[in-house]
């Protein structure tokens, strides 16, 4: 409940601005828009990680749902498993589209003053992809979670 | 009397704990005068509590015939599983025998004639006079009759009534607990009057509200769970309506409500249920799916049991995937399914299940019931009793790819907006009318009542419609069931394609001919649909000629009179041989 009303106060942070999700590119590849933040997500991660592994962790836990209802505004969750001590805690949040035109969605950086990594966020998907949260903990390391998110025109029944 | 028993109809797995019952009941016979009441009735009572289960009634408060599918197609990894069994693998995996009364109801096989033999399916009235029969057996105080959902929408008299009619015969069945899908076509506002009129528990963890603006923003729109006491036991009943509503229907109806899956929610009440609320038995009244729900069972710890719904398979004997059983109840009113549980110490000690097919005419109507059916369509009955004409052959719903009556109204379609292609949707609800019958105004609104029934034609490049096809390809033959939205392939006229199912993403289809040409990426068509969200893509072309299907296709029939659906397949599947393959196998 917490959780809920610190995101209700919150409200919703619009992030990843890229092609809008209409039928003619539902399909799984998303179109490449040349772009300043282009980027493919290798490279998207190596400039985060600088060139550190990334190690999948049970510790980072991404919620977003399987097939988005709508691909322009898909809730994105994030939640890191740490104590947010002085000595140990979560230094940044990242959150990554894999195959949109600009892969970077959004940065979050914190202190162990913020108590709890958490981030909820809404990005916007150019078609079915990997929804990757990284995590930069204070000790160096990069843990890593995904969540594929279909994006559809849908319509059966 | 060439009976065979059907042992398996009554698996007792009783969770590793209890010992498997053998019972004796036999709807397996051949002839309808070798089987009666009693074969339905037959059951091995167990334990303290009895869980009635239906699924999907799409408004069929009459009795109907309804033929299962000759094709169900899958990923496959899925093929051959329960979920995706048909004709004659249905019946080896379910151990059944052909032309009996079980494999009548259960599949396609031999449709016509043994309906004329065994007669019509469903039915409130014969449904209450079953209920009634097992309240009395087990004591009405020990049973619960819980709902699935897909209720509220399927008929004439359901659209007519915007759901009222069918509230009233589920109120008249004594639903307890329900969960939704095709009820939110009616809109949110109207959605609330009618569950206001329900005397059951409208139930649902997985819808939230989703408008940042609204006091409502994230938190619950229905109740989650609600807690049932029944023979000395709390069951904990969590509600999962259909995860896919916001896309699979046009999202304006459910404006502000956010739909999904929400396993990480499940599992938090799965818990609460165990350890806060103290519940002897967690039950999941479900409309995901019978192939989701046994993802869900693998994904989420501690559910006794799942009720499922939404893709209309008969099981006759539930699924165990990790403790958790799974049982759905097929479609259209045409089974009970009876779940009786032996719950001791606050335990599931075992159970027994039987699919019980509604065979009406062997289970007698409640004569209240009767008087009920008939005062809910007496103000419709001149226009749906109408008869527009006769079909030569069997106008059936169920496959993956096509169907007869599906081919008839593409054929509606065309001739009235003069379109190159038609899409009309892959629902698995509908009706069945045998050859040689009338077609009834009703038989038609069986198969497009629905609350956005307009037609629209648009111009689509043929790039586009690859994409569309290979999208709606994607939903359907995912190989993961999460990512499976339940309906069958969209049904086209005007268009020949070949498919791999088994190919990857996007290079499903191939060789797509529209009027006998190969498809050209750069074309133009001029494409009709109904039901779905395709209308989005163009402007309407056919401002002044916009109507509903069910208006289109009535004209059609009328005038045609003597319709003849060939039923040849315009899709031609590439990897495997027949149309319900065996696990692991090309062929049957």
């Amino acid at each position: 409940m917490e959780r809920r009303s610190f995101l209700k106060g919150f409200g919703v942070v619009a992030a990843c601005a890229t092609l809008l999700p209409h039928v003619a590119n539902a399909a799984d590849e998303a179109k490449k828009v040349a772009g300043p933040n282009e980027m493919n997500y290798e490279n998207a991660v190596a400039a985060i990680t600088g060139g550190k592994p990334l190690t999948p962790s049970a510790k980072v836990v991404i919620v977003a749902p399987e097939i988005a209802e709508n691909g322009a505004v898909v809730p994105v969750k994030v939640t890191v498993q740490s104590p947010m001590s002085d000595k140990d805690y979560v230094k940044a949040i990242h959150v990554l589209a894999s195959k949109n035109g600009n892969v970077r969605c959004a940065n979050v950086y914190l202190t162990p003053a913020n108590g709890e990594a958490y981030f909820g966020t809404r990005v916007k998907l150019g078609g079915t992809q990997d929804v990757v949260a990284i995590a930069e903990m204070s000790d160096g390391t990069f843990l890593s979670a995904k969540q594929n998110v279909k994006v559809t025109i849908g319509g059966c029944g | 009397m060439d009976v065979s028993r059907r042992d398996f109809f009554h698996i007792a797995a009783a969770l590793g704990l209890g010992v498997p019952a053998l019972s004796s009941a036999a709807t397996g016979a051949t002839r309808i005068d070798e089987v009666g009441l009693k074969d339905i009735y037959s059951f091995n009572a167990r334990g303290n509590v009895t869980l009635l289960h239906i699924c999907d009634m799409h408004a069929h408060i009459k009795p109907l015939y309804w033929r299962e599918p000759s094709t169900l197609i899958s990923a496959p990894n899925l093929t051959g599983t329960p979920g995706f069994l048909c004709g004659e693998s249905f019946l080896k995996h379910y151990g059944m025998k052909g032309k009996t009364l079980d494999a009548y109801f259960d599949t396609h096989m031999n449709f016509d004639a043994l309906a004329h033999k065994f007669g019509k399916m469903g039915g409130i009235s014969h449904m209450k006079t079953l209920i009634n029969h097992i309240k009395k057996e087990r004591g009405a105080d020990n049973v619960l009759l819980l709902d699935s959902g897909d209720t509220w929408q399927g008929t004439g008299l359901a659209l007519k009534t915007t759901g009222e009619a069918i509230v009233k015969a589920q109120n008249y069945l004594g639903v307890d607990v329900m969960v939704g899908h095709w009820e939110f076509t009616y809109g949110k506002t109207r959605v609330k009057e009618l569950i206001e009129m329900l005397n059951a528990t409208f139930i649902s963890q997985n819808i939230v509200g989703d408008d940042s603006f609204a006091d409502d923003f994230e938190e619950l729109i229905f109740k989650p769970y609600t807690i049932m006491e029944r023979g000395g036991a709390k069951i904990g009943i969590i509600g999962q309506s259909f995860p896919f509503t916001s896309t699979a229907n046009p999202k304006e109806f459910t404006q502000g409500w956010s739909f999904g899956l929400r396993l990480d929610t499940l599992q938090t009440y799965v818990d609460k249920l165990r350890k806060e609320e103290q519940v002897d038995c967690v039950v999941v009244l479900s409309h995901d799916g019978f192939s989701v729900d046994q993802e869900v069972a693998r994904q989420v710890k501690g559910i006794d049991f799942i009720l499922s719904g939404h893709t209309h398979d008969p099981s006759p004997q539930p699924t165990v995937i990790n403790g958790t059983v799974i049982v759905i109840a097929g479609s259209h009113g045409k089974y009970i399914g009876r779940l009786d549980i032996d719950i001791q110490n606050h335990k599931v000690k075992g159970y027994e299940y039987k699919l019980i097919p509604v065979a009406a005419n062997l289970i007698p109507a409640d004569p209240e019931g009767e008087k009920l059916v008939k005062e809910l369509y007496s103000p419709y009955d001149s226009e749906l009793s109408e008869v527009l004409g006769i079909t030569k052959n069997t106008l059936f719903k169920r496959d993956t790819f096509q169907s007869t009556f599906d081919q008839l109204i593409n054929d509606s379609i065309i001739d009235a907006m003069d379109s190159d292609i038609s899409f009309t949707p892959g629902y698995r609800w509908g009706t069945t009318v045998l050859e040689g019958d009338a077609i009834t105004m009703d038989h038609v609104y069986d198969m497009t009542a629905i609350t956005y029934p307009n037609v629209y034609t648009f111009e689509l490049t043929g790039m586009h419609i690859r994409t569309l096809l290979e999208d709606i390809a994607d939903n359907v033959f995912n190989a993961n069931p999460l990512y499976q939205q339940g309906g069958d392939m969209s049904r086209l006229g005007g268009v020949t394609y070949e498919i791999r199912v088994g190919a990857v993403s996007g290079k499903r289809i191939t060789n797509i001919m529209i009027g006998g040409k190969p498809i050209i990426d750069t074309k133009v068509y001029k494409v009709s649909s109904w039901g779905g969200n395709l209308q989005n893509a163009g402007a309407n072309l056919k401002e002044n000629l916009t109507r509903p299907v069910y208006d289109v296709a009535s004209a059609y029939i009328r005038r045609q009179k003597n319709v003849n659906i060939s039923g040849n397949s315009n899709v031609r599947l590439m990897d495997y041989d027949c149309g319900c393959p065996k696990k692991g196998a090309r062929g049957c």
